[in-house]
C-alpha cells in the first residue's frame, strides 16, 4: 500500500514538474521587449548621443557621418525620401529619438516623475492636434484612411500604433490586408 | 507499465476533473497561460486573496454587444459595475459585425410590407438549427428581439436605415444598421455605459474565477495591462465581485486547438472571420469553476467569405446582398450548384464538397441595386471582387467553360422570370431581374469559421447552469460564450438579437444578486 502510495506521488510530481518545465518552455518562447537604458539617465543624454544609452553597440551603419552636436535639420539633409536619399527617419527609429532630436524631453510626456507611466493620448493631441483634423490629411492614404475607421471613428488611441519605445505597429493587419508603414 | 497507466489515470482523474468535469482536462492541458497545475485545479473553493485589488458589484468580461448591455443594466439597476476586456480595444467581434439585427414585426418591416411575427422567428430559428437549439432559450430571442431593438434604438441611440435578408430565414428581418456594422451600435453602447458611470478596463485579461466554499463566485484574478497575446505579460490581480460577474467573452472561432478538439476538420487550413482575441480562454475558465458547456461541436462556416481578402472582408457583403438576386456558379462545371437563399451550414457544407473555392456573381442591376457602394468599392480595390465588361470575360477569369456557363445563365434568368427556381428552388425576390446588364461583378467563396454556436449551458434568466444542473452561483453569461440559442446553425442577424435581449437579461438578474460579503 505504502509502496503504491509514494509510487503515485513520484508520479505526480513528476507529471507536475514536467507540466512547469512545459510552461515555462512558453514562457521563454514569448518574444522581449528590448531594456532600455536606466530612464532617469536616458533623460539627461543627448538626442545625437547614440553611446550614452547603447554603449558599444552599433546602432548606425559604418558608412554614417558622424553626427555628434548634428541637430534635427541637420539629419534632413540626408533623411528626405525618395532614390538616391537616405529614407525619411520616421520608420527607421523609434517614435521617442524622434521626440528627442526635435528637442522634446522625456518629462514633456511623461512629466516630473521617478517611474514614468505609459502616456495618454491626450498629451499627444495636446500638441499634433485633435485626430478628427489629422484623419482630415490622410484622407487619401490608400487603400483606407489609417485614422479614420468604420469600427473606431477617429477616436482609436495613437499608441495603439504609435509606439514610441517599441517597434510601432500596423494594428489594422491583424485583419485586413493593409500594407501601411507606420512612423 | 499498467501500473503506471492506472496511476497516471487515478492522478488526472483526482486533480483534473473531479471537480471540474470533462471539458476542464482539455481546458488545462491547452490553457497554458492559467499556469493550471493540479495542485490548483483540485481546490472548487478557492484560496481567496487576502486583500482585493478592486471591488464592484458587478464585473463584467468582455466589452461586445452583450457585455455592455448587460453592464448597462446592471448599472441602471443601482450596481456598480465594471466592464474588462483583454484587448486594446473595445468591442470584440461587435465591432468588426456586419451590423444586422433581426427582429420580428418591426416598423421598417410594416414600412417595407413584410409579414412576421415572433413565432415565425422561432420556427425559422429552429428549423434553421436542426431543432437542438434550447427551445426556451430560443424561444427568448425571438420574442423579445423587437424590444431589444426598439432598446438599442430609443435608449442607446443606434440607427437601422435597411431590412436585410440572411440565407434561411423566411422573410427579410434584419435590420441594418446606419454604416452597416455593428460599430454603429457597440460604440453608442460603450458612450451611453461610460456615460452613466460604467468603468471600462481594457488590456485585462481573466484569468480564473474564483469561488468560495459554497461553490458561488465571488470575484475573477486577472492580468492588467496584458498585452495580447502574451500570457506572461502584465500583472496579476484580484477583482471583488459583490454581487455577480457576467461572462461574455464571445466565441471560440480563433482558437484553432480548442475547435479542433470539438471539430478536428477545422485546421488551420480555414482561416476564420473573427477578430485574433475570440478565443476559448474564458469559456474554459467558467467550465473549470463549475460550468457546464453544451453543443461546442456545433461550429459556424460562413460561405460567404473569400480567400482573396483577410478576415471578414468586404465579400460577405457582396454575396448576401445578391443571393436571391444573382447566380452562385460552380467554376470546375459552369453551372449552379446550390441553393444559393440557403442556410449558412448548407452551403459552406456544399462548397467544401466541391473542394475549391465557387463564384457568385452579378449584373450592374443588382450590384447597384443591392450592394453598398462603400463595400464594393472597396472590395474592388482590394481585387476579391472583380468586374468584367461581359459573361465571357468572366469566364475566362474564373476558367469557368464558357458555353455551359452561358446556357446556365440563360437557365437562371428564366426562373427569374417566372420567380421560381425549379433547380435547387432558391428564394428569386419580386424585384430580382434576369442577369443580362453588363457590366458584371464576380468573387471567389471559401468558407472561413465564423461562429461557434455551443458554449455555456445558460437558463432562460441568464444564469450558468453547473454539472450538478443547479446554478453556478453568482454567475451569469449572454452572446456567443453561451451555447443552446442557436442549435447547429445561427441565423444570419440573430447574434446582435441574441447578444443585446441575453445581455440585458445578464446584467439585470446580475445585479439583483444578494452582496455576498
Amino acid at each position: 500500500m505504502k509502496n503504491k502510495k509514494t509510487k503515485k506521488l513520484l508520479l505526480a510530481v513528476s507529471l507536475i514538474l514536467f507540466l512547469v518545465a512545459l510552461l515555462s518552455g512558453g514562457i521563454d518562447a514569448a518574444p522581449k521587449e528590448k531594456k532600455a537604458a536606466p530612464k532617469a539617465k536616458a533623460a539627461d543624454v543627448k538626442a545625437w548621443d547614440c553611446a550614452g544609452c547603447h554603449k558599444d553597440k552599433k546602432v548606425l551603419p559604418d558608412s554614417h557621418v558622424p553626427i555628434k552636436e548634428m541637430p534635427y535639420e541637420g539629419c534632413l539633409v540626408c533623411h528626405i525620401p525618395g532614390e538616391k536619399n537616405a529614407g525619411t527617419l520616421r520608420t527607421k527609429i523609434p517614435g521617442s529619438h524622434l521626440h528627442a532630436l526635435k528637442g522634446v524631453k522625456c518629462a514633456q510626456c511623461h512629466g516630473k516623475v521617478k517611474k514614468p507611466a505609459p502616456v495618454e493620448m491626450s498629451k499627444c493631441v495636446a500638441c499634433h492636434g485633435e485626430t478628427a483634423k489629422l484623419a482630415e490629411k490622410t484622407a487619401k492614404v490608400k487603400p483606407q484612411n489609417p485614422h479614420e475607421s468604420p469600427h473606431y471613428g477617429t477616436s482609436a488611441d495613437c499608441n495603439l500604433c504609435h509606439h514610441q519605445h517599441a517597434k510601432s505597429e500596423n494594428l489594422c493587419a491583424q485583419c485586413h490586408k493593409f500594407d501601411y508603414i507606420v512612423p | 507499465m499498467k501500473k503506471d497507466d492506472q496511476s497516471e489515470k487515478t492522478l488526472s482523474r483526482r486533480n483534473f476533473l473531479k471537480t471540474t468535469g470533462g471539458v476542464a482536462a482539455t481546458a488545462a492541458a491547452m490553457v497554458g497561460g492559467l499556469n493550471l497545475l493540479p495542485a490548483k485545479a483540485e481546490a472548487a473553493c478557492d484560496a481567496l486573496p487576502k486583500k482585493w485589488d478592486d471591488t464592484y458589484d458587478v464585473v463584467v468580461i468582455g466589452s461586445g454587444f452583450a457585455g455592455l448591455a448587460a453592464a448597462i443594466e446592471a448599472k441602471n439597476a443601482g450596481a456598480n459595475v465594471l466592464v474588462i476586456d483583454k484587448m486594446v480595444l473595445h468591442g470584440g467581434n461587435s465591432i468588426i459585425n456586419g451590423g444586422d439585427f433581426c427582429a420580428p414585426g418591426t416598423k421598417l418591416q410594416q414600412e417595407n410590407g413584410v409579414q412576421d411575427s415572433a413565432e415565425l422567428m422561432l420556427k425559422d430559428m429552429l428549423r434553421v438549427g436542426a431543432y437542438l437549439n434550447h427551445p426556451d432559450l430560443a424561444k427568448m430571442v425571438a420574442f423579445n428581439a423587437k424590444g431589444a431593438l426598439e432598446w438599442t434604438e430609443s435608449y442607446i441611440g443606434a440607427k437601422y436605415t435597411k431590412l436585410n435578408f440572411h440565407g434561411g430565414h423566411s422573410v427579410k428581418r434584419a435590420h441594418g444598421t446606419i454604416n452597416s456594422s455593428g460599430s454603429e451600435l457597440v460604440n453608442k453602447e460603450l458612450a451611453k455605459a461610460k456615460e452613466i458611470g460604467v468603468k471600462i478596463q481594457l488590456r485585462t485579461k481573466l484569468v480564473k474565477f474564483l469561488s468560495n466554499k459554497d461553490g458561488r463566485i465571488v470575484g475573477v484574478e486577472v492580468r492588467k495591462d496584458y498585452k495580447f497575446p502574451d500570457d506572461n505579460s502584465g500583472k496579476a490581480a484580484f477583482i471583488k465581485a459583490k454581487r455577480a460577474v457576467v461572462l461574455s467573452s464571445g466565441g471560440f472561432s480563433r482558437d484553432t486547438r480548442l475547435r479542433q478538439v470539438h471539430d478536428p476538420r477545422l485546421t488551420d487550413r480555414f482561416e476564420s472571420t473573427n477578430q485574433p482575441g475570440a478565443t476559448g480562454e474564458a469559456l474554459l475558465a467558467a467550465c473549470m469553476a463549475g460550468a457546464m458547456d453544451v453543443q461546442m461541436d456545433w461550429i459556424q462556416l460562413g460561405p460567404w467569405t473569400s480567400p482573396d481578402e483577410k478576415g471578414f472582408g468586404y465579400v460577405p457583403l457582396f454575396c448576401e446582398r445578391l443571393v436571391g438576386y444573382a447566380p452562385m456558379i460552380n467554376p470546375k462545371t459552369g453551372k449552379r450548384f446550390f441553393k444559393e437563399t440557403g442556410n449558412r451550414k448548407e452551403r459552406a457544407d456544399a462548397i467544401i464538397l466541391i473542394g475549391d473555392p465557387v463564384i457568385i456573381m452579378g449584373d450592374s442591376y443588382a450590384v447597384n441595386k443591392q450592394i453598398f457602394p462603400m463595400a464594393l468599392q472597396k472590395g474592388m480595390e482590394a481585387g476579391a471582387i472583380k468586374k468584367f465588361d461581359t459573361l465571357e470575360a468572366l469566364a475566362k477569369e474564373y476558367n469557368i467553360p464558357v458555353d455551359v456557363f452561358l446556357k446556365e445563365i440563360e437557365r437562371w434568368n428564366s426562373y427569374v422570370e417566372k420567380k421560381k427556381d425549379d433547380d435547387f428552388d432558391c428564394m428569386i425576390f419580386k424585384d430580382a431581374q434576369p442577369t443580362v446588364a453588363g457590366p458584371f461583378y464576380a468573387a471567389r467563396l471559401w468558407p472561413k469559421v465564423h461562429h461557434t454556436m455551443g458554449g455555456l449551458n445558460i437558463n432562460t434568466d441568464a444564469q450558468v447552469i453547473g454539472f450538478d444542473f443547479k446554478p453556478v452561483k453568482g454567475l451569469y453569461a449572454a452572446g456567443e460564450v453561451t451555447g443552446g440559442v442557436h442549435g447547429a446553425v445561427r441565423l444570419g442577424g440573430v447574434a446582435m438579437a441574441d447578444c443585446i435581449v441575453f445581455g440585458r437579461v445578464a446584467g439585470t438578474n446580475a445585479a439583483k444578486e444578494k452582496p455576498w460579503g
